[in-house]
């Protein structure tokens, strides 16, 4: 339903251009919840904004296709786009604090979502609006039973606070209700629980995982938390420095990791174990995305990596049905 | 709560006003000449015991500490004293010369935000484009003028130059005009006196636009930067990513929180209008507490003056306080 092609979006900067997303490949099917996992700055973030053409200035996509239901968003021209998002595709952010408009009321921030896409059918004669009242009192009525849905408790009262009145994962219900408004095909997740503490990550993922139980609304879920995405994700893709290096059914990636960094990642869970264990840590570090290694990126850093590897960038390959590593190893 | 917070603030403002009652009273009276000479002066041949009755009248026969005590006193009863000059209350010319000030900086704010928020605005949003560096180069020009010079070049332009406006005062002579609140132009729409509309607003525009645009420069500058540092926030992301057109996102979204910064420096601007504008009110003749009050310095019109200050103090106080209760109108978060 929604398949991304050789994405490439950059950061001209004064030291240079940061290729943030370097011809990214993957796809979510109808219904599905995609994991994209990878550590911090390797460009998930800039991948979901790349989607719905959000990337902040001076970032620029320059390169690939995003096609939704057929039609590919990077040549839509922009009145268009603004009508798929938030009403076919919305967004989750990562820090919910700062994400809600602090000077407006929760309930009106959503309710204005279903506005802007004519959610509130107005009814034959559009003049003079004798019935306003009756129908904001329904749109109202509306957002606080959306409100109830992604468990805000009293809905009905906390309507009216503003966004500092919530706590944090409050806000990312309401983030999520903002998201879910429109009732879309498609919810960019990005890193949702990042900001909040353990219990209330995993309501907000069991939220997310109702949504798409209940609505068939695909989900891409960015995440650094391999485990997270084990858990709730049918495919996994996992990125590395702007690319991805391996992407498959989850069971295959968690039970056969065949990446280098895959295995790696796979390691570095923690587990809660009775005796002291060391953490695993991926020896060295991300690279510079400024400067790139001409090979493959996690070259530097990988145990099997062989002349070649730092030599020859090889295309992320299909091994077996469904299985695609970006390694040398597997070619 | 509120209500609590208010008082204190309004509680703190006595030994403030205090503090400048007293620096007022001193700084008077330190300032070479005396007052009574001056008016002597002007009256030409007196005698002496005409002047020893003036001083007594004037109390300046009594020593220093005296005459504090006895304004301070006055102060308590919000008594100002008697002007020397024009031998009439303080309060009484205050409220008298009130109405010109208050339209006068009326206008010239209403000139400096209709000009300044847009200006801010479209300048943070086309940042370093054309517009941008014209609107920017404009108002370092503004800051940096001094207003009596724009006040003088606009005078030899629209005036002199294109005869469209008059220079002097608030009204043409024989132009009738009922006196309600004093606030001229106010007066003439509620009488539906068109001619004394038209004439008004002709006498007023000089003033207003030599008086309103070092704060439009101000503000327009203050109200850049702000959109320039909410337009980098993450809840203007999420407004694009819920689908809003960018001139929602940029009007609705972004310009509430920018105001916020820039409601305080409208606020002491305000203060700074009613207080400030001595040097406009004297090169347009208007009639206002600042013409006033650089007479009064002039003829060494003690109570005249310190009343005056003292109702600057007060003006600049209130608008403090009055900014930080619109603040948390328009920020929730905070609450006084
Ligand atoms: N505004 C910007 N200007 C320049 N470079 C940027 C900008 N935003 C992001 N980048 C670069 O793009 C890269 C990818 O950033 P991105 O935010 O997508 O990372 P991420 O994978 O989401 O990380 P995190 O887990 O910390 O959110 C970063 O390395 C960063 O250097
Ligand atoms: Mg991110």
């Amino acid at each position: 339903m929604l398949q991304i092609r050789n994405l490439t979006s950059v950061f001209p900067t004064d030291s240079g251009m940061i290729k943030a997303v370097n011809g990214v490949d993957f796809h979510l099917k109808q219904g599905q919840i995609v994991g994209l996992v990878g550590e911090s700055g390797c460009g998930k973030s800039a991948t979901m904004l790349s989607i719905l053409r959000l990337l902040p200035h001076p970032g620029k996509i320059i390169q690939g296709e995003v096609l939704f239901e057929g039609e590919d968003l990077l040549k839509k021209p922009l009145s268009e786009m603004r009508k798929i998002r938030g009403r076919k595709i919305s967004m989750i952010f990562q820090d919910p604090m700062t994400t809600l408009n602090p000077v407006f009321k929760v309930g009106e921030q959503i309710r204005e979502s279903m506005v802007i896409h004519g959610f509130f059918k107005k009814d034959g004669w559009n003049g003079f609006d004798f019935f306003r009242r009756r129908r904001k009192r329904k749109e109202i009525d509306k957002v606080i039973s959306l409100m109830e849905e992604v468990g805000i408790p009293s809905a009905d009262l906390r309507y009216y606070d503003y966004p500092h009145q919530f706590s944090g994962g409050m806000q990312q219900r309401a983030l999520i209700a903002i998201a879910l408004a429109c009732n879309p095909r498609v919810i960019l997740a990005d890193e949702p629980t990042t900001a909040l503490d353990v219990t209330i990550q995993a309501q907000i993922l069991d939220l997310l995982r109702r949504i798409n139980e209940e609505h068939g609304t695909g989900i891409i879920l960015v995440t650094h938390d391999l485990g997270v995405a084990a858990e709730f994700c049918h495919e996994i893709a996992v990125m590395y420095a702007g690319r991805i290096v391996e992407r498959s059914k989850t069971d295959d990636i968690i039970e056969d990791p065949k990446h280098p960094y895959t295995q790696g990642l796979l390691k570095s869970i923690p587990r809660i174990v009775k005796h002291k264990q060391k953490l695993y840590v991926i020896p060295g570090s991300v690279p510079d995305l400024l400067q790139m290694p001409p090979g493959c990126a996690f070259a530097p850093r990988c145990v099997y990596a062989i002349k070649k590897c730092k030599e020859k960038n090889v295309p992320l390959t299909e091994i077996e049905e469904g299985r695609y590593v970006r390694c040398i190893n597997y070619i | 709560m509120k209500g609590i917070k208010i008082l204190e603030r309004i509680l703190l403002a006595i030994p403030i006003m205090l503090g400048i009652a007293i620096i007022i009273f001193f700084f008077m009276r330190l300032t070479p000449g005396d007052p009574v000479d001056i008016m002597m002066g002007k009256a030409g041949m007196v005698s002496k015991a005409e002047i020893a009755n003036l001083r007594k009248e004037f109390n300046l026969d009594k020593p220093l500490h005296i005459q504090l005590f006895l304004f301070l006193k006055g102060l308590l009863k919000f008594d100002l004293g008697k002007s020397f000059t024009k031998g009439m209350p303080v309060m009484e010319l205050i409220k008298e010369t009130l109405p010109a000030t208050i339209e006068l900086a009326l206008f010239a704010m209403m000139f400096a935000l209709i000009i300044a928020i847009p200006v801010g605005v479209i300048s943070a949003v086309k940042q370093n484009s054309w517009i941008d560096r014209f609107a920017m180069a404009g108002s370092f020009f503004g800051i940096s003028m001094p207003h009596f010079w724009l006040a003088i070049v606009a005078i030899l332009i629209f005036s002199v130059k294109l005869n469209l406006l008059p220079t002097q005062g608030r009204i043409s002579y024989g132009v009738e005009l009922a006196h309600i609140t004093g606030l001229y132009v106010f007066d003439s729409i509620v009488t539906g006196n068109l001619e004394a509309l038209i004439d008004t607003l002709k006498h007023i525009i000089l003033p207003a636009v030599s008086l309103g645009s070092a704060m439009a420069a101000i503000v327009a500058r203050v109200m850049r930067s702000s959109m320039l540092e909410v337009l980098r926030q993450d809840y203007i992301v999420l407004a694009r990513a819920k689908g809003l057109p960018e001139w929602l996102v940029i009007t609705k979204h972004a310009v509430k929180n920018a105001l916020i910064p820039t409601i305080t420096v409208v606020g002491l601007q305000m203060g700074v209008l009613l207080g400030g504008n001595m040097i406009i009110e004297t090169v347009f003749g208007w009639p206002g507490i600042g013409r006033m009050v650089v007479n009064a310095i002039f003829a060494r019109d003690y109570p005249l003056v310190q009343g005056v200050v003292m109702f600057y103090a007060f003006v600049y106080i209130t608008a403090n306080l009055i900014v930080d209760i619109i603040y948390t109108v328009v920020n929730p978060k905070i609450q006084l």
